[in-house]
């Protein structure tokens, strides 16, 4: 599939609709402040928010996954490749988009959005290096970018699969939300609060700043690793 | 041996015909028949709907009417399995046995796997109250940590040692060297390292892996006919202790391990110091440390320092799991016995590859049953 | 039969003291044991916090200890507490354990004496 960046994204829609129908940052806006963190590895991720032209690349990566029924891949890759898409033909509002990425390659991909200044909406997930806990710091770091950078009261969070579940529902210690349907499929939610995050984020919200330049200058590109784990791991 | 991970394309039964084929080629016996297949499997019934799999097996390597029997041993039942193959060739039975150990557990989830591991343990004393096999770890290791010292870094070491083995080993699971700062003392190890039975991490327990590893054994007058470089069991045992931790007579000494590790040394007519390297049971890191004590080849409560000394690294002067251990090269439940022994003939052979201990003459193997309550010890040596 | 307390079995040939109850003696293989009230407090041996708990268990961190009763008999269990050392008294104190696939299940726990 091929995409332009226009300015609306698509030339034969008329300006007047595209004011209607398109969606941007209606809330203030700041960038996320890059990070490293260390993996088990000994490999050092660059954490760093993803540009809107980069969404193409990203689908690229995540498409492998639209098919992969385990551990419900397919639905948190199509979902998020929704959600990027959307993002970058404007038709999401107050999204955004960290990737990390390791000796320049793509080992991640999280997003989420903001509904308003106060409640954010913690969209998804997807650690493309696997075995090295990728997945685990990029989760900390877009909610520490809703809190710290953005400045909301408070993310909604909820799992598709059983591992979601633990890792990021159990492991944080979230409060159940009873009663309030969670934006992806309308799913039972949980609530990341200020107290909550707080609380957790000398434990799980790690890494060091600033990134070392060279380092920052070499991550502002990156290539996509054959996902060789798909049906081996 | 198969590659040890995850084979979803792949049943079990394929996994261990796979293994058995490339057994059976390596010791030029492809077109022979051998009188009996044993099969060692864990779960093959709970996880693969495969009861029986002995008589699965037999048929599929067309080498039936050889008498076949499954063995079950917990995590043994492939140490088990070589015990018994040795046992019928010694009495006579049987001039050739194939033994091929195997198991497909990642299709599982992980709630379900620690379960059906958790069974091996006793009923009433410990399964109900929630013990699990990592909580028993975890308990063993704060008794090491209390008594003697060890420390949190040690179970890292072990990890980063194994990790680094296992790199250098294209059979292993995990092929992926880490750094003892990434697991220990950087900030990010709380993430990349998080608790499962404080103190024992995620890091310091065996992945769960798919796979299948394969021996032939022959009676030792009839070896030349295979091949010129045939290995010599020259030590085999089994022991037992009590089966719940509360039990035994020490909850820090496994005292099946010494027992059945001095048997076959003094069956062998050999002494631990006599060992080239050793294949030790590291479902988790504590138990490396543990096991490298019991079997003889530190004084007790000095395994740490021989692990810091670097005396167990592949060029240290007794390399312990130059394949990686179950740590690294991972741990198919019924397969990994029989592994043990396929690396063991492989670096006696001088076919270990990278990770190659020079000039290994005599090496060590144990596999653990349960929480170290039903032990296999093997002394196997270059003739 | 006391509420809150263990008890143990002794076997009538050698006087062992085994817990849970076995048809053989471990020790003498004997065959007739008495009841032995275990003493109110035991002493933990060694323990773990258990995050990745079984299924059916609520509580998370589980504590787990290896508990020493009257220095002859140990016995493994919860306690209903995180904060607990080697050498520690605990009480055991009767009630749910967990469930095992959906089945409600009792026994002894323990709790910190003081």
């Amino acid at each position: 599939m091929e995409f332009e960046a226009t300015s609306c994204g698509d030339c034969s829609v008329s300006e007047d609709i595209e004011s209607v129908l398109g969606v941007d940052w209606d809330i203030p806006k700041k960038t996320y402040p890059p990070k490293t963190v260390l993996l088990p590895t000994g490999e050092r991720m660059v954490v760093r928010e993803a540009a809107r032209e980069e969404v193409p690349k990203l689908l690229q990566a995540i498409t492998p996954l639209l098919t992969v029924s385990r551990d419900f891949y397919d639905i948190v890759a199509a979902r998020q490749y929704a959600e990027l898409l959307g993002w970058y033909r404007r038709r999401v509002r107050n999204e955004f988009c960290l990737v990390g990425i390791v000796e320049g390659k793509l080992a991640g991909i999280v997003n989420n959005r903001a509904y308003d200044q106060k409640r954010h909406v913690s969209l998804h997930t997807i650690a493309l290096k696997r075995g090295a806990r990728a997945g685990a710091h990029l989760f900390a770091a877009k909610q520490e970018n809703s809190m710290e950078t953005l400045g909301a009261e408070e993310i909604l969070v909820t799992a598709e699969s059983p591992i979601g579940f633990r890792r990021w529902i159990v492991e944080w210690g979230l409060e159940p939300r009873p009663g309030l349907q969670h934006e992806l499929g309308g799913a039972n939610a949980w609530a990341i609060t200020r107290e909550i995050y707080y609380k957790v984020k000398p434990r799980l919200v790690l890494g060091s700043r600033p990134v070392p330049d060279d380092l920052l200058k070499r991550s502002a590109t990156f290539e996509i690793a054959p996902l060789d784990w798909v049906s081996q791991e | 041996m198969t590659k040890f991970g995850r084979h979803d394309e792949k049943s079990l039964i394929t996994l261990m015909t796979e293994s058995s084929i490339r057994a059976l080629e390596d010791a030029g016996a492809s077109e022979k028949s051998v009188d009996a297949v044993y099969a060692a499997s864990m779960l093959a019934g709970e996880l693969n709907n495969q009861t029986a799999i002995a008589s699965a097996l037999v048929d599929q390597l067309a080498l039936t009417p050889a008498a076949a029997d499954r063995v079950e041993n917990g995590p043994a039942s492939g140490g088990s399995a070589v015990k018994n193959a040795y046992c019928a060739i010694a009495c006579g039975m049987y001039d050739t046995v194939l033994v091929t150990g195997g198991e497909k557990m990642r299709h599982v989830p992980g709630e379900r796997i620690t379960d059906y591991i958790a069974t091996m343990t006793n009923m009433e004393a410990e399964y109900i109250q929630g013990v699990t096999l990592p909580s028993l770890a975890g308990m063993l290791t704060r008794l090491y940590m209390e008594r003697y010292g060890l420390t949190e870094e040690d179970l890292a070491r072990v990890a980063v040692k194994n990790h680094l083995n296992g790199s250098k080993n294209p059979y292993a699971h995990i092929q992926q060297p880490i750094t003892l700062e990434g697991i220990y003392g950087s900030p990010e190890a709380a993430v990349n390292n998080p608790l499962i039975a404080d103190p024992i991490r995620m890091y310091h327990c065996c992945p769960v892996t798919d796979g299948a590893a394969s021996v032939l054994l022959c009676a030792a007058e009839k070896a030349k006919e295979f091949t010129d470089t045939p290995i010599r069991i020259a030590g085999v045992s089994q022991a037992t202790d009590k089966m719940a931790v509360q039990d035994r007579k020490d909850p820090a000494v496994l005292e099946a391990l010494r027992i059945s590790a001095a048997q076959a040394f003094k069956m062998s007519n050999t002494t631990p110091q006599d060992m080239s390297l050793a294949e030790l049971h590291d479902a988790f890191t504590i138990l490396e440390i543990v096991e490298s004590e019991d079997a003889g080849f530190f004084e007790k409560g000095t395994g740490h320092k021989a692990l810091r000394d670097g005396v167990t690294a592949l060029d240290g002067k007794l390399p312990i799991n130059p394949s990686g251990g179950l740590k690294a090269r991972g741990h198919p439940v019924g397969a990994t016995g029989v592994a043990q022994i396929v690396e063991l003939t492989w670096q006696l052979r001088g076919e270990a590859g990278k990770r190659q201990v020079k000039n290994a003459q005599r090496a060590f193997s144990c596999n653990l049953g349960g929480f170290a309550n039903n032990i296999l010890a093997f002394v196997l040596e270059r003739p | 039969m006391a509420e809150n307390r263990l008890v143990g079995f002794k076997c009538k040939k050698c006087g062992t003291i085994t817990y849970p109850k076995r048809l053989l003696c471990p020790s003498c293989k004997g065959r007739d044991f008495e009841e032995y009230l275990l003493s109110e407090e035991g002493r933990v041996v060694t323990f773990t916090k258990l995050w990745a708990v079984p299924e059916g268990i609520e509580q998370l961190p589980l504590t787990l200890a290896i508990i020493e009763f009257d220095g002859k008999v140990r016995v493994t269990g919860q306690v209903l507490s995180e904060e607990i050392k080697t050498g520690d008294k605990v009480r055991p104190v009767w009630g749910h354990i967990r469930k095992i696939r959906g089945k409600e299940i009792q026994g002894f726990r323990f709790q910190p004496s003081s």
